[in-house]
């Protein structure tokens, strides 16, 4: 941290609450955000001190002057008055690897300096924050005493498939708590924790990008910290073309998973079942957005993994499985289907694959790609015609055959 | 008559016997260097296959693909075994060289001397052959990946395109460095790249305008394939 951020912190002599918003280019969505903040915090927080700094990535679109800009003029129409410590507003670059882990980093830092009771951290590209998220996410820690608080959204049935396919099913399987969202990007958590954060020598892998959120939450569970969710309603983000970004994002995630499955193996091992945790917040249906996804790239995707990735996989998955998946190869699109029971075993032997370094790790987690797009692809096509609710009761029996079949991952992990 | 006829004799068979005397230490010399040499080459060979043994060698060999090759090239045995073979033969090489030299035969040092001048490029050559085959399966298998995830049809000819790519540039860079048709070499490969990269080129222009401005509209998000939109679905 630069040395003048230190004086300007220090400066601040100490706060209750610190609010983190991570940015790079987000000029569309971070004023919203940044008002949605300063609301909730003046609704809700209205007697505590607050800071809020957000850590941009070196945007050229003005984020940060948006940032610098936005202030809420009148507090009546919000239905409050002006609160009695005005919010600190810190804009800054981070240093470091250039990443989203990197950004929370900066955060945590700035936690500690100030001695904050209270962290929140939200993204910066929502459309659908309210200042309702700024109680829910730190009410728990700053009144009931928890460490971490995970989101819980509603979101559309589809979205989120690689937390629905593999980091919910496979972190509530391993550690036996039921963190619906365990990458949702909105998190609040005690100053202890961000301290304790820090303590990390993660700064320069994974976690330093994408891999920071499953990184928090699994260290905030295994750590024996108290753990909770708040339901936050929508999330809707800004719109983006997320397939350009699915190869860093799904290895950056993945790699983060399979490498603290390796740190916490002593721990996971003990697991027999997972329990809920406790959750805040009103439960209400919302109204989602329709989103088009393109089910035949995506099977197109996963055959040309199987014509020319075999030999890959071949050295991660166990021969009955590489058969299944060359007759899946061979269905027509109209047939095509990817049976759950056979993704968990995939999952299970890319994460022993990972942990026994017999492949270079990168090159075996770009290789699962094209097995995750023919999951996503067949659950898709599944659940075309289900209610949200139905595809979260499928999401469900998905986590219970991944808790059923984690004998063969305890016997095959050595 | 008899007595010079006898004295040239005598002073023959004493000049042989001079001679024999003197190469008696050199022979015995030799004898005792390849003894101790056949001893440390068999020692060595032990202590490397254990050694490679112990670090599994042979497995990640098979993960490299590299039992495969040997395999294909009629070599059946494990490639611990076959290194440590290597090394033994090298050592016995060696041990004769010293040998020989110990006989202090002049004509046969000078060619010892050149033998031990072109060793160390010997060695670099092979180095740099085994470490262009290592980066070239490594390149290739990264682009045969990037290749399926960006999902270009051919990506298996360009994955194997890059592996041999690399696997040719280190043979080529080894005959060079050993000073084996130094200028014929490097004609060869600058005339065969470039004539690969010009049949591409034209290839590509000529015959795949189609599929050309298809995959370039398609990495700027203009279109999907089958002129179909990107997907909506978050991942995360």
């Amino acid at each position: 941290m630069e040395r003048s951020l230190q004086n300007q912190l220090q400066e601040i002599k100490g706060t209750d609450i610190l609010i983190g918003i991570p940015s790079y280019n987000n000029v569309r969505t971070i004023g919203h955000v940044v008002r949605a903040v300063m609301a909730g915090l003046a609704k809700y927080f209205p007697g505590a001190k607050a800071v809020m700094i957000n850590s941009d990535g070196g945007s050229t679109d003005g984020t940060q002057e948006v940032v610098r800009e936005v202030h809420i003029e009148d507090y009546k129409t919000i239905l409050t008055s002006h609160p009695v410590y005005p919010t600190h507003k810190i804009v800054t670059p981070y240093h470091g690897i250039p990443g989203k882990g990197s950004a929370f980093r900066m955060i945590f830092e700035a936690a500690k300096i100030l001695k904050a009771k209270a962290c929140a951290v939200v993204d910066s590209d929502l459309r659908s924050i309210t200042p309702e998220w700024m109680e829910l996410l730190l009410t728990p820690v700053y009144k009931e005493g928890f460490d971490y608080v995970a989101p819980l959204y509603a979101r559309h049935k589809f979205d989120g498939t690689i937390t629905n396919s593999i980091v919910y099913p496979l972190t509530r399987t391993l550690y036996g708590k039921r963190v619906r969202q365990p990458i949702g990007g909105d998190f609040g958590f005690s100053g202890k924790l961000a301290e304790f954060y820090l303590t990390q020598n993660v700064w320069e892998t994974d976690v330093a990008r994408f891999g920071i959120d499953i990184w928090m939450t699994t260290l905030a569970i295994t750590e024996g910290h108290k753990v909770c969710q708040s339901y936050l309603g929508a999330k809707i983000h800004d719109a983006k073309d997320p397939g350009s970004d699915l190869g860093p994002m799904f290895t950056q995630v993945v790699s983060s998973v399979f490498s603290l499955m390796k740190a916490y193996e002593h721990l996971w091992k003990k697991v027999k079942e997972s329990q809920p945790i406790p959750t805040f917040g009103f439960h209400y249906e919302v109204g989602l957005e329709p989103v088009s996804v393109n089910v035949e790239r995506m099977i197109e995707n996963f055959r040309l993994g199987v014509q020319g990735l075999m030999e890959i996989w071949r050295k991660g998955l166990l021969p009955e499985t590489v058969g299944w998946l060359e007759s899946i190869g061979r269905l027509s699109n109209e047939a095509f289907s990817f049976p759950q029971d056979l993704w968990v075993r995939v999952v299970y032997d890319f994460a022993i694959a990972h942990h026994q370094g017999s492949i270079h790790r990168e090159h075996l987690l770009k290789s699962m790609i094209p097995l995750y797009l023919g999951r996503v692809a067949s659950f898709i096509r599944e659940n075309r015609d289900s209610s949200a609710d139905e595809v979260e009761k499928k999401i469900e029996f998905l986590c219970k055959t991944f808790e059923e079949m984690k004998p063969y991952l305890i016997e095959r992990w050595k | 008559m008899s007595e010079i006829w006898k004295a040239a004799v005598v002073d023959s068979v004493n000049r042989f016997l001079g001679k024999v005397l003197t190469f008696l230490p050199n022979l015995l010399a030799m004898a005792t260097i390849l003894i101790i040499g056949f001893l440390i080459a068999w020692i060595i060979k032990m202590v490397i296959v254990r050694f490679l043994k112990a670090i599994q060698f042979d497995q990640v060999s098979d993960q490299w693909g590299l039992t495969r090759i040997l395999f294909q090239g009629g070599l059946h045995d494990a490639p611990a075994i076959l290194l440590g073979r290597f090394f033994y033969w090298m050592i016995v090489l060696i041990t004769l060289i010293l040998g020989i030299n110990a006989l202090e035969v002049a004509a046969m040092q000078n060619l010892i001397a050149q033998f031990f001048n072109f060793l160390p490029h010997l060695f670099a050559a092979l180095s740099i052959l085994v470490i262009g085959y290592f980066v070239g399966v490594f390149l290739g298998q990264a682009a045969l990946i990037a290749a399926v995830n960006a999902q270009v049809g051919s990506a298996k000819t360009l994955g194997r395109a890059v592996r041999w790519f690399v696997i040719i540039l280190s043979l080529t860079m080894a005959l060079y460095h050993l000073g084996i048709a130094e200028k014929v070499i490097v004609a060869t490969f600058a005339i065969t790249f470039g004539g690969i990269v010009l049949a591409l080129s034209i290839a590509f222009g000529w015959g795949g305008r189609d599929l050309a401005k298809d995959f370039l509209e398609r990495l700027y998000g203009r279109k999907g394939k089958r002129g179909e939109g990107p997907d909506q679905i978050s991942h995360l």
